[in-house]
């Protein structure tokens, strides 16, 4: 299991601010037609969606908690673990399968030992496979790095190097947030 | 800014198109920087604000502006320049470092020769040749793209005055419900999902249905790999779209419509939603649009990362905030979908092509395309080609034409092996299969599909299965697991494929490939199982003999299998 860990009462309350702001339900059906979008806004804001701010976006939509994991549990896009001080998309498209992405995610399991949707052990990294598409095939095999950068045309050599350079840049602040 | 009628909206829009008109006449210059996914990716943002920085030291009298992508996704980032003496002409991998001289240049009073791809104009500016003549632009039809990098997608200003929500403001004027339905039908726009089935019909039978309230969902999810039209039709032009969805709610007698967007499109999701907000200050949502009775709202939905809620029942069951697992039907969800609602689902190219039917007629529409696939497509192919990017087709074209001539064909160093159909639903081509019309049916008949226009080009490193081996893993992953010939099919063929892959296959797994599929494909409860073998099957079909070698000789032609790295270690250990 992994360890407990709790968001700041301060992000929590940037939470409950964006939900009082930008989700305002005029019925039940509407409030339930909300929760996926409402989940992806808090995930941007805070990086994750906690079992507390489940419970805040639960209490704002008038659903309950269980509703709320059922979603992030099957929805890819969600993360219930907080991620490390950088996030990696890998996208693992059919442009940058045939560009060699596979190379890459072998890499991460040889190199760092995480698989897709993992942290690295010190906390620096979590990366997420993305099975979808980034959707700038050019680039390909590519990686999106803290929401803004993209890595592309990756080898081994040149992901290991963009590795290194994100986590030397050292943690963003307020890198979570997709804008 | 509320129009509150007829008259309004039209004394603006003459308004704005007479600004429009103002901007280009040639008296001041015009920058465009496309800004979309993909251009950022790529440094446009820099290429913009370097721009804005130098243009306002540069003393020239000048506009500049954000536009959506243009399709010409390779040439980003890019900068569409228009000035006195100085046609339109489009400048490619105009990177933030390139600025300087590209103004300096301007300013010398010449274009720059060396970063144009091409001029705009009828006729060459020096050496910079027509556009229409470049192999990427020669053959589209640009209809659905033709504002594509001419607007800026976040005014609403722009689209009415290039002629937006024309179509609409006929429609509630000067047509009936079935009056629309019925140019749709003339038109016969096929579902651009990937089904083609015939919008018309469908509209037809959401008038049809007495129950009210119904609803207009609208399929803009996209979770395929390696396919963007969507997204990037959203944009570079998010009230196209928009339009579309109000057009078909007023023609089906509905007053709610829904788009639910891919979670993972941030930029698409954003431009629809300020376009969604736009329309309403403007009156053209909301209750008694432009005063002709005609009440509506828009809603966008966020999607959270799952393939499967593309399918029509999946799609549903998300917007309502459940899990995406599509059910069994009958009822279909043009008799039961949202809230128990009838709602009518189309996908986002489709209704995007509602505006043009309605504008130019059902039978100008059906003028393009073959006879069976009418009107132009968008497509987008990857791999290791020249060019990459979204070009809008009539349909019908070419396969071989639009990978080696539109695309530019393989870049240095590769050589084609085959071409992938269909994103993850259909099977691969050989180059001695390409010379074939690209349209709804013509590619069935070779184990292939238009699919949402998406195709992925491989060369010859790449195994033909291990390709399958990723493209039966993405359907894997992407299953939800409901029924179970899907969720314990394609783990099962996946094995299989894993063995082949290591050597350990015997040539009896090769039927036990078409004899899972055939379940899986038969027994699935949605469209997700009962196509996610064929990606398998289309592999074998197209290479059969690097199959055969795999598994009767252990050998990886392509030297990517697991195989192939342990005859090397094999080989390495005896010598």
């Amino acid at each position: 299991m992994a360890q407990e860990v709790h968001v700041s009462e301060s992000d929590l309350e940037r939470v409950r601010e964006l939900l009082r702001t930008n989700y305002k339900p005029r019925d039940y059906e509407e409030a339930q037609e909300l929760i996926l979008g409402a989940c992806q806004d808090v995930q941007h804001l805070i990086g994750w969606v906690s079992p507390e701010a489940a419970k805040i976006i639960g209490e704002h939509l008038g659903v309950t908690e269980n509703r709320i994991f059922g979603l992030l549990t099957f929805y890819a896009d969600f993360r219930t673990q907080p991620p490390g001080n950088h996030f990696m998309l890998l996208c693992h498209g059919t442009a940058c399968f045939v560009a060699g992405s596979q190379k890459l995610i072998d890499e991460l399991q040889d190199r760092y030992g995480i698989a897709g949707d993992e942290t690295t052990a010190d906390g620096e990294l979590t990366v997420q496979v993305v099975n979808g598409c980034l959707g700038v095939c050019e680039l390909a095999p590519v990686v999106q790095v803290d929401h803004h950068d993209y890595f592309g045309n990756l080898d081994i050599a040149r992901f290991n190097e963009a590795i290194a350079e994100i986590i030397r840049r050292g943690p963003a602040e307020g890198h979570h947030e997709a804008h | 800014m509320k129009l509150t009628d007829r008259q309004a909206f039209e004394q603006y829009a003459e308004r704005v198109s007479s600004d429009w008109a103002k901007l280009h006449d040639g008296s001041s210059w015009v920058f465009r920087v496309p800004i979309g996914e993909w251009s950022k990716s790529k440094g446009a943002l820099a290429t913009f604000d370097y721009l804005r920085l130098l243009l306002e030291e540069s003393g020239l009298t000048y506009t500049l502006k954000r536009v959506g992508s243009g399709g010409w996704n390779w040439a980003d980032p890019s900068v569409v320049v228009q000035g006195p003496n100085h046609p339109s002409i489009l400048y490619a991998n105009v990177t933030a470092d390139r600025v300087p001289d590209l103004i300096a240049s301007l300013k010398a009073g010449k274009p720059h020769e060396e970063l144009a791809v091409g001029t705009f104009a009828d006729t060459p500016v020096g050496n910079i040749q027509p556009i229409a003549e470049h192999p990427f632009f020669a053959g589209q039809k640009k209809f659905l793209t033709a504002d594509w990098g001419v607007i800026d997608p976040e005014s609403i200003a722009d689209y009415i005055a290039r002629g937006g929500y024309g179509a609409l403001k006929k429609e509630l004027f000067e047509m009936t419900p079935d009056e629309v339905i019925e140019e749709m039908k003339t038109a016969s726009v096929r579902g651009r999902g990937g089904a083609g089935f015939p919008a018309g019909i469908k509209w037809e039978s959401a008038r049809r249905s007495r129950a009210e309230p119904k609803f207009i969902a609208i399929n803009s999810h996209e979770g395929e790999p390696n396919v963007y039209k969507d997204r990037q039709l959203i944009e570079s032009n998010p009230h196209l779209v928009l339009e579309g969805i109000l057009i078909a709610c007023y023609a089906v007698g509905s007053n709610r419509g829904y788009n639910y967007v891919g979670g993972e499109h941030v930029l698409a999701l954003e431009r629809f939603r300020k376009a969604v907000a736009q329309a309403e200050e403007w009156g053209l949502i909301g209750e008694n649009v432009l005063g002709s009775g005609f009440d509506v709202e828009v809603r966008a939905r966020a999607g959270g990362g799952a393939y499967i809620c593309g399918e029509g029942s999946a799609l549903m069951y998300s917007v309502m905030g459940e899990r995406g697992q599509p059910r069994t039907k009958p009822p279909r969800s043009v008799e039961e979908g949202l809230w128990r609602r009838p709602t009518m689902l189309n996908n986002t190219e489709s209704i995007a092509n509602a505006p043009l039917v309605i504008k130019n007629g059902g039978e100008w529409y059906a003028s393009l395309g073959t006879e069976k696939s009418k009107g132009t497509k968008l497509f987008t192919f990857q791999g290791p080609l020249k060019r990459l990017g979204v070009v809008e087709m009539e349909m019908g074209v070419n396969l071989r034409h639009l990978i080696f001539d539109v695309y530019g064909g393989m870049k240095d160093g590769y050589t084609f092996k085959g071409v992938q159909t269909g994103g993850v639903s259909a099977g691969a081509l050989r180059e001695d299969q390409i010379d074939h019309p690209v349209d709804f049916d013509s590619l069935t008949s070779l184990g292939a599909m238009l699919g949402s226009g998406g195709f992925v080009v491989f060369d010859d490193t790449v195994c033909s299965v291990g390709f399958a081996r990723y493209l039966m893993a993405f359907n894997r992953y992407e299953s939800c697991s409901k029924c179970t010939p899907c969720r314990l099919g394609n783990p099962a063929l996946t094995e299989i494929l894993d063995r082949i892959r290591h050597g350990s296959a015997r040539s009896a797994d090769l039927q036990l490939i078409e004899r899972t599929s055939k379940h899986v494909i038969e027994l699935s409860l949605c469209g997700l199982g009962q196509v996610a073998p064929m990606p398998v099957l289309g592999m074998m079909r197209a290479f059969p003999e690097e199959w055969r070698q795999h598994v009767e000789d252990g050998v990886c032609a392509a030297g990517d299998c697991p195989m192939h790295a342990r005859a090397l270690m094999a080989t390495a250990a005896d010598g």
